[in-house]
């Protein structure tokens, strides 16, 4: 009996979360967040959120509002939405270019670090222009635009058309003295389009864009080396042809394995990288004997990837900027040297000799000659 | 009777020491010694063994003697009692403090609505039934608790898929010192060898007591070790000392389909661990206060103990921030308790055992 009281006295207790339960109609999930900078250099919030609602015709509400911060702009979103805000599903936040052209716009998304329901899964995107605009666009052909927007990421990073940063990664690259952040980009013009990449500096703001060829050179320097890595190059002792590019190939690269090697030598770093794949051809405009002349081929593609490789790093050195993640070798093989360039460290990677090495292997050539 | 098995002395032991310390643990050590920190739980492995060995040493030449005889024994009945109070009150705070960090953790992380003192008083229910009856019962607890939570360490598999196992490299980066500097930061995570004083008398077969402690502390120190070099292969070494509970975040980026917030259903689970930490010092606490009050049934004590607890927490309504002040006090005191005083013992015996014979001879 007294056994039987407790038990019925514990589930009693239980009971007492039913009081502020929340049914998901009476919800407003921000699926997407924009943040953007107007002319005056105001902060302007947007949220879109999904109706739960037979009647609406339009599934989507959004809302852009100025506010102090993100957090006080969530006051102004419940003002207007049909439901409360609550937080933890969003999808993507995407961050106006004008935003990021000022350092430590990071700070903005502290309520998303420090609110331990919101995710730290969210994706982040930089919009070539005004990110209310990507909010506000209702395509037809297409599912609900937050869901197509967090598909078009994922699935370009299959591609590695783009990198995926979640808040995580932001955070990680941010914090973390030995690398910079590297964020998905935008543009919506009439339709919404994955460009690349943007490249930040250590403070957060925008220094470079990367299309999909570069972020691929920078995917394998990571050495993230999942997913496809597809190139298509025009062969450099091949007639170009008039109209059509004759010299041109294309291949996928498989089983890329990549080694850095750090030295330090003459008050300067050295960063040794070996990249060695097994490639398989996929298109080939001009005629060429692969089964005799595979060396030449192969030779083609490091020639060309190790180019490729040479002046993607100039381009970072020269925005002093690691978005490779360099500074974290420097400090697990070179403390001593390390130390003393932590807090500049970009500086450092700039007078830096990094070297690409890349071997390739031609491994399969399809099913024709 | 009211023996336990040796499997049962282990996983007490292991239960008293692992509890709400490890969520925060990473970040802790990582504040002193980066991500050297793993290295100090090793030594800090090896001293805690060590402390526990010299209990042993003490305790092994009076085998039934739970720690109110013992000092009965060694000091007087009232010079016995008045050196037991302070121990009564450290093992209480000990048990309250753990209650209020599992509290803190569910309030903060799923259940920020509900009032403190709820939840404590959900934690007491289950743990009054458990601490009410003889530490066997509370043995058995441990055992299954263990066997069930054993799968538990294995999510955090996950995430070293995303790992960068440079983040540990150079070992020994800033030399020796920082390690042994991060080691007061281990201490509340490792204390529990002192319920030794307690289950020790009960164990059956007393030879194997030794291998039994290097067991428990073995056990305890893999899973910290494990836990902190798998947050410090997730977060970089900058990253890791701006979060709270590293271990907590770190749960929070695992996703799957169809469950997004692991970090909420790990914590609830863990809590099922946890208890087995609070409820083998409350099982201390009030074994005594009824072994110095001369009852032979220490259900009574319990629930006082428990009502006294839930009181506590209505009216202190205890912080983030007193919490931590509370604790760092409370692992000052454990380092006494832990390394002080069982050295103390050992000599005092030693001295009164000569004494004894000498007089006797």
């Amino acid at each position: 009996m007294r056994k039987l009281l407790i038990g019925i006295a514990a589930l009693a207790l239980l009971t007492t979360g039913c009081k502020d339960r929340m049914d998901i109609e009476s919800m407003s999930l921000s699926l997407l967040i924009g943040i953007d900078l107007d002319n005056e250099n105001k902060l302007i919030f947007s949220a879109s959120s999904p109706v739960f609602s037979k009647e609406a015709k339009i599934k989507e509400e959004n809302y852009s509002t100025p506010a102090v911060t993100l957090r006080a702009s969530r006051d102004n979103f419940d003002k207007t939405f049909m439901a409360l805000i609550a937080g933890g599903k969003t999808q993507a936040i995407l961050i106006g270019k004008s935003v990021m052209q000022h350092k430590g716009w990071f700070k903005l998304l502290e309520p998303f670090l420090r609110v331990p329901e919101n995710s730290l899964n969210t994706r982040i995107v930089i919009v070539d222009g005004p990110a209310y605009e990507v909010l506000q666009y209702q395509p037809e052909d297409k599912p609900r635009l937050p869901l197509y927007i967090a598909e078009i990421i994922d699935t370009s990073l299959k591609r590695n058309l783009c990198v995926k940063t979640t808040l995580q990664d932001l955070r990680r690259a941010t914090y973390e003295r030995g690398i910079t952040a590297s964020v998905t980009q935008l543009h919506k013009d009439d339709r919404v389009i994955v460009t690349g990449t943007a490249l930040l500096d250590e403070e957060g703001e925008f220094k470079l864009s990367i299309g999909s060829e570069e972020n691929r050179l920078l995917r394998i320097l990571q050495h993230e080396t999942e997913g496809e890595f597809p190139f298509t190059f025009q062969a450099l002792n091949q007639p170009k042809g008039e109209v059509f590019p004759e010299n041109a190939y294309s291949f996928t690269a498989e089983n890329i394995s990549v080694k850095t090697k750090t030295g330090h030598t003459r008050n300067k770093f050295k960063f040794d990288i070996g990249v060695k794949m097994r490639v398989v051809l996929s298109e080939r405009l001009f005629p060429f004997d692969v089964r005799k002349n595979a060396r030449k081929l192969e030779h083609d593609i490091e020639q060309q990837l190790e180019n490729r490789f040479k002046k993607f790093i100039a381009k970072i050195q020269k925005a002093e900027i690691d978005p490779i993640g360099l500074g974290l070798y420097a400090r697990a093989y070179k403390y001593r040297n390390w130390k003393p360039v932590q807090d500049h460290w970009g500086e450092a990677l700039s007078k830096a000799d990094v070297n690409v090495k890349v071997k390739v292997t031609i491994a399969a050539m399809g099913a024709i000659k | 009777m009211n023996e336990i098995t040796l499997m049962q002395y282990i996983f007490l032991i292991q239960g008293a020491q692992v509890g709400t310390g490890i969520l925060s643990l990473p970040r802790t050590l990582a504040e002193v010694s980066g991500t050297d920190g793993w290295i100090s739980l090793v030594v800090a492995w090896f001293l805690n063994f060590l402390a526990g060995y010299v209990i042993l040493l003490t305790i092994r030449r009076y085998q039934d003697f739970t720690l109110p005889d013992l000092f009965n024994y060694l000091f007087g009945k009232w010079f016995g009692k008045l050196l037991l109070l302070p121990l009564i009150v450290y093992y209480a705070c000990y048990g309250w403090m753990v209650l209020i960090n599992a509290m803190l953790y569910i309030k903060a992380w799923f259940l920020p609505k509900t009032s403190e003192y709820m939840i404590v008083l959900l934690f007491a229910i289950p743990s009054y039934l458990i601490v009410r009856h003889g530490i066997r019962v509370q043995a058995r607890y441990s055992e299954l608790v263990f066997y069930m939570m054993m799968w538990m360490p294995l999510i955090f598999l996950v995430t070293l898929k995303y790992g960068h196992w440079i983040h540990l490299l150079p070992l020994f980066k800033e030399g020796f010192e920082p390690i042994l500097n991060a080691l007061p930061k281990t201490v509340f995570a490792y204390a529990g060898n002192e319920i030794l004083f307690f289950i020790y008398p009960f164990l059956n077969k007393k030879q194997y007591a030794v291998h039994g402690l290097f067991i428990a502390n073995t056990m305890t120190m893999l899973i910290y070790v494990y836990i902190t070099i798998v947050c410090f292969v997730f977060f970089t070494p900058d990253e890791i000392t701006l979060l709270n509970q590293p271990a907590l975040s770190l749960l929070k980026t695992i996703e799957f389909r169809f469950l997004e917030r692991v970090d909420m259903l790990f914590l609830a689970l863990y809590l099922i661990v946890v208890t087995k930490t609070w409820s083998a010092y409350i099982y201390c606490t009030v074994f005594s206060t009824s072994q110095m009050l001369k009852k032979q049934d220490h259900s009574k004590h319990t629930l006082v103990y428990f009502i006294a607890a839930i009181a506590c927490t209505y009216v202190l309504n205890p912080t983030w921030n007193q919490s931590e002040r509370w604790t760092t006090m409370l692992s000052n005191a454990s380092m006494i308790v832990l390394y002080v005083l069982p050295v103390l013992l050992l000599i005092y015996t030693f001295i009164f055992e000569k004494y004894r014979r000498w007089k006797a001879a």
